[in-house]
């Protein structure tokens, strides 16, 4: 956390100096005859990422499973009782006397709304705040003005209030400003403001060469045009970055939406999901639908992954956050 | 953090160094909006409320600090803030360590894109959910990994209704969702360590064990403290998975302060209370981070 | 969840049907399909114009599509009154109601909890019933006996409609009851007491396996390694034992507290509790009962009867559905046993709908819940309800509806019709007693504690009283 300058800080180190430690370790690979170190190494991440990736196998063989009978055969790595009768629940397919035999519950399902109302929220949440908390950061990292630090580490207090604090009040105000049951009530607690993303964006911000926001600047530019041609440009793979994690956190957030949300209108995908837990003390999950369901909820965001995932997973190589 | 940014650096002539008051409090106006609506007012309404007797449905009442009092005689509040330590220091100690060693894995062993996406893939389920997932894996006879403890000749665990086991398996279940994203984030800082410091140390004849202690961890320290202050202040707060999965037991085993903060204000009523326990919780947050703080500020020169 | 119409009349709604969609996969795809039509058409359903919109909530998904089919038939009845209907999960609903409780935005009427309603009362959130609308033309006769005392305020005031009720009965799978060369009738006609458990006790021993396939009454059984129990456990033992050690206890002739509603002192000190604690969890140190944690919320106890990991379970009538659902098993249902009373005993619940105090259209919510109560609607809702209403007409419906699906669920209903029941425990400060409790329910499973050392327990529950 320092921002002393650092030599070699460019956002965007591409393939250099990676393949110049690859070439380097073929020469090391040579030298050493077999690479026990390295087979070891390799065992371990195999390791890790059985760790990681089991449960998904886990979840994709209870939501092919028939809920009625996944008790019959525990130890079973293949689906029990192969069928799509969860993902049809998800998708709001299924009659409810069959979604009931088949241990799912009652309640109707409209897929495509909540999957609708879920893109609304993130999305706008995500715009919103990144290019909120960017303008704030920017003021903490580059503008010169009393006071600067101290609102900061406001700023940076409030990622410390625990939620129970917030809820109730939140709540409150959403419902004074008559915004109860719609997908802005939703959003508005967190369309402006993330204190983890304006601390995020400082520290890049931050290492951005002086010399050329000063050039800029001697040009006769404005700070305000500095930040959008120059601050903001320069700083995409970070905020490609933040963007992913805002979006993923907007997308997985359940007991505020729980909250505002009281029918289809502004019912998000997490919200609607929710049927499938336990409806009623001792009745248990409906498992194969709300594997199928949890599933469906991060298919989008393995999608948005997918596409972003080099500049993205690339610019978490960032030589940023320091 | 960054108070030496204008004065330390030898920076051409300023002509411009006027004062950018306006243009800054123009650029924190949105942000300052939501933070004065959604954070400051409910914290303040939330200080004012832990001095009151409010049964969340009935206005408060001003009883000084009887809550306070009630609070540091509460042996519940005591045990739960024993549990929720032991639920940091493991989840964070371990955490930590996994996620270090496989941003160092992925550093020295591969450049994939795909794997690098892969370790993040946890990240995008919920915590409810994944503590589901896991409810099911870790159930003492139907549950696949202790079917998988017997196949290998150990007794299958009660993870979650052994008043031994179940904080250490909450803490490794939220291990799981967030190792990945931890391991990323250290990994951005392992890319930004310079390899040519490597190459030197390797010259000398340092082997990969040598070189993580003399370079990597040193040099890794800022912003590892930063993942640490970001985790921990999220650790602390640990809620859900143990509202799915235990709802705090057996017999107060893994309460937590969440936990107890969430029954006194839900379950019972008992809003004042709750607040005054949620004001503790701050406390000792802002204490943890901000003695972080100043150990990372007195490490700082490792790296220039 | 606002379902409008999703009353496509299915007359049959037995575990045969879906059998037989599951192996039918395309049947299935289809009834699907045609579903889905339906339930996209009412997902937007808006109120006519110049209709009072009214909010109901329930938590039971189960219950749900029973009360939209009965909420549309009221619909109909009155033009002039709109209800959406919102269903959640019941952790959930009680956060969200309270929230909106706060801030003034909760339901007009709502499913309401024996457990919850007390709190609701004192912190005057839900309206007394008495003088509202048709409510006064609702007599506590209507329904099975004691259900309206149940949801009686102190003050003599109703807060709660009865809707419907539960007991408690036995359940197993005639298939491992058949391999183990018992029938059905070996089931009947039990007895049971704390002291040796009775011929309860010995049809567990002989229900229960070790791991070496020796039975619980054979030479050499070994209690510390069993394949499976004579008695399944539910997870969530707590402070009214509903599904585990109530119908024991209470057989006994114990009482929860000093007052059949209301009570101010609990018996978690008397004799006849402490023996019987000492005989149901020490059932664990035999063999006969899962030890704390052998099967977490993820097991229940239909799953350890699927699985063949327990042989009974003493299950609540709300379950019926869901046991019966079970793919392999073949459900059979029995009578509790007979306790040192000389008849079973079971736990009688009931849920109940209240009227929120903050509501505008209260007006509406109380022909609303009137007519719930009504024969009409229980006649609807006992066709599909995978409960029992609580009314005569509709408890009739539904046990003529289990017995067209070949069950037989008068071991249910039979301990109402013979008075064989002790209510719920009706009392104020449940939550703490619960979290009270909790602990010493835990503790006595893990073998820790006694149960003598109730006594300690209830001295503090008892203290919330003063």
């Amino acid at each position: 956390m320092t921002t002393a300058p650092h030599p070699v800080t460019d956002e965007v180190r591409e393939p250099g100096p990676a393949g110049a430690r690859s070439g380097e370790r073929t020469i090391t690979r040579a030298r050493r005859g077999i690479p026990w170190g390295r087979i070891l190494a390799w065992v371990v991440m195999v390791i890790f990422l059985l760790i990681t990736l089991f449960p998904f196998y886990w979840m994709l063989r209870t939501a092919l499973s028939s809920n009625t009978a996944l008790a019959t055969d525990p130890a079973s790595l293949l689906p029990v009782g192969l069928n799509t009768g969860g993902f049809e629940r998800v998708f709001g397919m299924q009659d409810v006397e069959t979604a009931i035999a088949q241990g799912g519950s009652g309640a109707s399902i409209n897929f495509w709304r909540y999957l609708l109302n879920s893109v609304i929220v993130a999305t706008t949440v995500t715009i919103v705040q990144t290019f909120s908390c960017a303008m704030a950061a920017y003021a903490f990292s580059r503008l010169r003005w009393r006071g600067r630090e101290t609102v900061f580490l406001i700023f940076l207090g409030s990622l410390m209030i625990p939620q129970i604090f917030t809820l109730l009040p939140n709540f409150i105000l959403i419902k004074n400003l008559g915004l109860v049951d719609t997908l802005l009530g939703i959003m508005l607690p967190t369309l402006f403001i993330s204190s983890f993303a304006i601390f995020f964006l400082r520290q890049f911000f931050n290492n951005i060469s002086r010399e050329v926001e000063e050039a800029a600047l001697i040009d006769g530019a404005s700070k305000v045009r500095v930040f959008f041609t120059l601050v903001l440009p320069m700083s995409s793979a970070p905020l490609a970055t933040l963007a992913l994690l805002t979006y993923m956190t907007a997308w997985n957030e359940y007991f505020w939406s729980l909250m505002v949300s009281y029918t289809d209108q502004s019912r998000v995908l997490t919200v609607a999901l929710g049927v499938f837990r336990a409806q009623a003390p001792g009745t248990g999950p409906d498992w194969s639908g709300l594997m199928a369901a949890t599933l469906v909820a991060a298919a989008p965001m393995l999608i948005l992954f997918a596409l972003f995932a080099k500049k993205i997973v690339n610019s978490i190589g960032f030589s940023g956050i320091k | 953090m960054t108070t030496a940014t204008t004065s330390t650096r030898s920076a051409p002539p300023r002509r411009r160094k006027k004062d950018d008051t306006k243009l800054a409090l123009l650029f924190i106006a949105p942000a300052t909006v939501g933070l004065l609506a959604f954070l400051v007012w409910p914290l303040l309404t939330g200080i004012y409320y832990s001095f009151t007797e409010y049964t969340t449905l009935t206005p408060p009442q001003w009883i000084g600090f009887e809550n306070y009092q009630a609070m540091f005689a509460d042996p519940v509040f005591w045990n739960s803030l024993k549990v929720t330590v032991l639920y940091v220091l493991i989840n964070i100690g371990v955490q930590t360590a996994v996620a270090l060693v496989i941003a160092v894995l992925m550093q020295r062993l591969t450049q994939s894109t795909l794997l690098r996406s892969l370790v993040l893939a946890p990240y995008l389920v919920s915590n409810v959910v994944a503590a589901i997932v896991f409810l099911w894996i870790l159930d003492t006879q139907l549950g696949i990994f202790n079917i998988f403890l017997q196949w290998i000749g150990f007794d299958p665990i009660a993870f979650w209704a052994n008043e031994t086991w179940v904080i250490p398996t909450v803490a490794l279940v939220n291990v799981w969702r967030h190792m990945g994203y931890t391991a990323l984030l250290l990994f951005a800082g392992l890319q930004a360590i310079p390899g040519h410091l490597y190459e030197a140390a390797r010259t000398e004849g340092a082997g990969e064990i040598t070189l993580f202690r003399r370079i990597t961890l040193p040099l890794l320290r800022p912003i590892l403290a930063l993942v640490l202050i970001m985790t921990i202040i999220g650790s602390f707060q640990v809620f859900d998975t143990i509202s799915v999965t235990t709802q705090g037991g057996p017999a107060d085993s893994s309460r937590v302060l969440q936990m107890y903060i969430y029954q006194n204000a839900f379950a019972e009523y008992e809003f004042g209370y709750a607040s005054a326990l949620s004001v503790a919780l701050l406390v000792i947050l802002m204490i943890v981070t901000f003695t972080q703080y100043w150990l990372t500020r007195a490490g700082q020169s490792d790296l220039d | 969840m606002s379902i409008k119409s999703t009353t496509t009349p299915h007359p049959a709604r037995s575990g045969a049907v879906s059998r037989r969609r599951l192996l039918q996969g395309s049947a299935a795809l289809a009834a699907g399909a045609a579903g889905a039509g339906t339930l996209s058409a009412c997902g937007g359903a808006q109120a006519p114009a110049g209709a009072t919109e009214i909010d109901y909530w329930l938590w039971d998904a189960l219950q749900l599509p029973a009360y939209s089919a009965a909420i549309d038939r009221f619909m109909e009845h009155n033009p002039d009154v709109f209800v959406r209907i919102t269903q959640l999960g019941w952790d959930d609903y009680w956060t969200k109601l309270t929230a909106s409780f706060v801030a003034e935005a909760g339901p007009d009427a709502f499913a309401d909890h024996l457990a919850r309603f007390p709190e609701f009362v004192r912190l005057g959130v839900i309206a007394p019933l008495d003088g509202l609308g048709p409510l006064d033309e609702v007599p506590a006769e209507r329904f099975q006996e004691g259900l309206q005392e149940l949801w009686t305020g102190q003050d003599g005031k109703r807060y709660g409609i009865p809707k419907d009720y539960d007991t408690i009965a036995i359940m197993y799978d005639r298939n491992m009851l058949a391999e183990e060369g018992l029938s059905p009738e070996d089931l009947e006609g039990l007895d049971w007491n704390p002291q040796d458990g009775g011929t309860f006790e010995q049809l567990l021993a002989r229900l229960t396996l070790d791991t070496e396939g020796r039975r619980g009454d054979q030479e050499g059984f070994d209690p510390t390694s069993i394949a499976r129990y004579g008695l399944a456990a539910d997870p969530g033992i707590d402070y009214t034992g509903q599904t585990s050690w109530s119908p024991f206890a209470l057989s006994t002739g114990w009482t929860f507290t000093d007052e059949d509603t209301w009570g101010r002192s609990f018996n978690y000190d008397d004799d006849r509790f402490i023996d019987t604690m000492d005989w149901y969890f020490g059932l664990v140190d035999k063999g006969f009962f899962p030890a704390f944690g052998t099967f977490g919320d993820s097991s229940p106890s239909q799953a350890q009867l699927q699985s063949g990991a327990s042989a009974l379970a003493t299950v609540g009538s709300w379950m019926i559905t869901t046991f019966a659902n079970m793919e392999g098993m073949d459900l059979g249902i029995a009578n509790l046993p007979a306790g040192p009373v000389g008849t079973p005993v079971s736990m009688f619940n009931g849920l109940g709908d209240s009227i929120s105090a903050q509501s505008d259209n209260k007006e509406e919510a109380a022909r609303l819940i009137a007519f719930l109560a009504s024969d009409e609607a229980q006649t609807i809702i006992g066709e599909r309800a995978p409960f029992f209403p609580s009314t005569d007409a509709g408890t009739e419906t539904a046990i003529a509806s289990y017995a067209e699906a070949g069950l037989d669920v008068t071991p249910f209903t039979d301990r109402v019709a013979n008075g064989e029941t002790g209510l719920y425990p009706l009392v104020e400060n449940s939550a703490s007693i619960s979290s009270i409790m909790q602990t010493a329910f835990d503790q006595c499973w893990m073998r820790q504690i006694d149960g003598a050392d109730f006594a300690s327990f209830n001295d503090r529950v008892n203290a919330l009283f003063d």
